[in-house]
């Protein structure tokens, strides 16, 4: 039987939260199990193609170790998931109308277009469903 | 038969040293073996876990010298 795909969906720019996302979804991607990762709210902005480095990311209570101890970029780490296994990544199509964006202030490379919650719901039903 | 594969990923985190190895898998034929060594305990078990799900083959696993090790043959 085949493995149920993974729905994660993102609003945080907590850092702790992002690295445990990455890591979920780019394992999941590279065991054959399909994920779509939908990034919202305030997580867009760790996305957006002018944040650099670790200013990117909002402070959070594992933060400091993960510089300091060089641990890998969760946006490097999605995109490894991305390279290497399937993985589809959304932007949600409310926030970036709410900031007036459109999916060129985004990373490059990342993103598989837009996509309204309601669509991302309505696939999720087939999978299951995380909430970062 | 080929030379085995050597996987240096000591002092990458995990996923790290699992996504070296997916990496590398993909560039070899189907019966080579690659050797990962890592500093992360959990890919001693990751590795092999992950090679059960999607059909490689676990030759070997242990710890040596401080640090662990997964030999893999690729299976399709």
């Amino acid at each position: 039987m085949a493995t149920p795909p993974l729905f994660i969906m993102l609003s945080s720019v907590d850092r702790d939260k992002l690295q445990l996302a990455s890591m979920i979804a780019s394992v999941a991607a590279v065991s054959e199990r399909p994920v779509h990762v939908f990034v919202s709210m305030g997580a867009i902005k760790v996305f957006a193609k002018t944040a650099s480095g670790n200013d990117r990311y909002g402070d959070s209570a594992f933060n400091a170790e993960l510089c300091e101890k060089n641990a890998p970029d969760p946006i490097d780490m999605f995109g490894q998931g991305k390279m290497l296994g399937d993985m589809k990544v959304w932007a949600c199509s409310m926030v970036l109308d709410v900031l007036g964006w459109d999916e060129s202030d985004l990373v490059d490379d990342l993103f598989d277009g837009q996509m309204g919650l309601t669509k991302f719901l309505s696939d999720a039903e087939e999978g299951q469903l995380l909430s970062m | 038969m080929s030379e085995r594969k050597l996987i240096d990923a000591r002092g990458s985190f995990c996923p790290g040293p699992l996504m070296e190895l997916i990496a590398s898998l993909k560039l070899m034929e189907i019966g080579q073996e690659v050797e990962i060594l890592s500093t992360d305990q959990g890919t001693a078990k990751d590795v092999p876990e992950w090679c059960a799900k999607v059909g490689h083959e676990t030759v070997e696993s242990g710890e040596k010298d401080g640090h662990w090790y997964v030999v893999v043959r690729k299976a399709k």
